[in-house]
């Protein structure tokens, strides 16, 4: 082949079509003008003939035929896989089944910390809030019974509650 | 074949990415293919896991597949080992068959895949190997050794059966990998171009020019015998 000279364009095309048609995969009006060009040229029609020919030779190939022990051989090769195969899932259940308890007990712990977080990121800014209104809450009584509260900012000022409440605490 | 009816169920392999392809498929042309193909009919059996099915599929197709795999690598055994694999491949992805085409295309398509890792994992054992010599070297040599002895010696005589054989036989091996598998799946499973291309993930544009540069060449190496053995050509 490598002897043959490479053919152009123009060749591939007609190879293409010539073998189309001997393959009967040329519509009407293809096959009706391969049939002209054939008509037309008698080097397409040994060319066509030359392809079918060889085509035709394909058929020198012997049949092949396997003997009888290949089915039962294939048969059986396949049962063995699928026995293995079944195996080897049954031996990856309890393996699958930790697996999942793993992941559930890990998501279950992962929310509970995640709840814990949660509440008492809450509860400690509840203290915080108590911690600093401290000052008030002990001397609220008192608070109250000032109706002014010009006259409190006035003795916060002079630093009478702060001496007061530290002295309280 | 009391194995066959001994098939355990074990589900699908996850590796076998083609054969799973067939899930993506309508359900009325599902339905066209059930009708038409008498294999289809018996893959659907296979899936509801019907070891006789399975066994009547591989009867069926056994010597073909054999056939077209022995062309293909170019060996008997390794030719039997392979078409066992394929139909193991059949039998893993029955679960997730869905009739996408003809029971024969999607078959080859499988052999396809498994000749082709074939190759690879032979070619990669011929990498690290390399004081193997190259076969293809000597698949050309014997060729050419059996056009001088045709032309040669015996100029004007009629090439016997065996010989024709023989020269058919190394006519295909020196065809490129793919322009084989186009040639078998035509001239012995009469498959269309819309076939064969479904069958090696090709366009039926370029298994048409495929086809054409494989007859082609088909005919550069058989021409020569033809035209000095039996009757040279007057036209």
């Amino acid at each position: 082949m490598s002897e043959s000279k490479e053919p152009d364009a123009g060749d591939r095309g007609l190879e293409e079509q010539l073998v189309s048609y001997l393959d009967g995969e040329l519509d009407a009006d293809e096959s009706s003008r391969v049939e002209q060009a054939m008509a037309a040229d008698p080097g397409v029609r040994q060319e066509l003939r030359q392809l079918e020919h060889c085509w035709h030779l394909l058929d020198e190939l012997p049949r092949t035929e396997v003997d009888e022990s290949f089915a039962r051989s294939t048969v059986e090769m396949i049962a063995v896989k699928a026995e293995e195969d079944l195996e080897t899932r049954q031996a990856e259940l309890p393996r699958r089944r930790r697996r999942a308890w793993l992941v559930a007990g890990g998501s279950i712990a992962a929310a509970a910390l995640v709840g814990y977080f949660a509440v008492s990121g809450l509860s400690n800014r509840t203290n915080d809030e108590l911690l600093r209104d401290l000052p008030v809450i002990e001397n609220l009584e008192q608070y109250r019974q000032v109706d002014d509260i010009e006259f409190l900012r006035k003795l916060k000022d002079r630093g009478f509650l702060d001496a007061e409440g530290d002295h309280d605490r | 074949m009391d194995a066959a009816r001994g098939f355990a169920t074990a589900s699908s392999s996850p590796d076998d990415r083609i054969e799973g392809a067939r899930l993506v498929v309508s359900e009325s042309s599902a339905q066209r293919y059930e009708l038409r193909d008498p294999d289809v009919r018996l893959m659907l059996e296979v899936r509801a896991d019907s070891a006789t099915a399975f066994e009547e599929l591989m009867l069926r197709y056994q010597n073909r597949l054999v056939m077209v795999l022995e062309h293909l690598v170019g060996a008997r055994d390794q030719a039997e080992d392979l078409a066992q694999e394929v139909f193991l491949r059949v039998y893993r992805s029955r679960k997730r068959y869905v009739p996408g085409s003809k029971f024969s295309t999607w078959l080859f398509t499988i052999a396809n895949n498994v000749a082709a890792n074939a190759r690879r994992s032979r070619s990669r054992r011929r990498e690290i190997n390399l004081a193997t010599s190259d076969s293809g070297a000597q698949s050309a040599g014997s060729l050419d050794q059996l056009a001088q002895a045709a032309s040669g010696l015996m100029p004007t005589r009629q090439l016997d059966k065996a010989e024709m054989r023989d020269i058919v036989r190394m006519a295909i091996e020196s065809l490129n990998e793919r322009q084989r598998m186009a040639v078998l799946l035509s001239k012995f499973e009469n498959m269309s171009y819309a076939d064969i291309a479904e069958t090696m993930d090709m366009s039926p544009e370029a298994i048409k020019s495929l086809l054409s540069r494989a007859r082609v060449n088909l005919k550069e190496v058989l021409q020569p015998y033809l035209e000095r053995g039996d009757r040279p050509t007057t036209d």
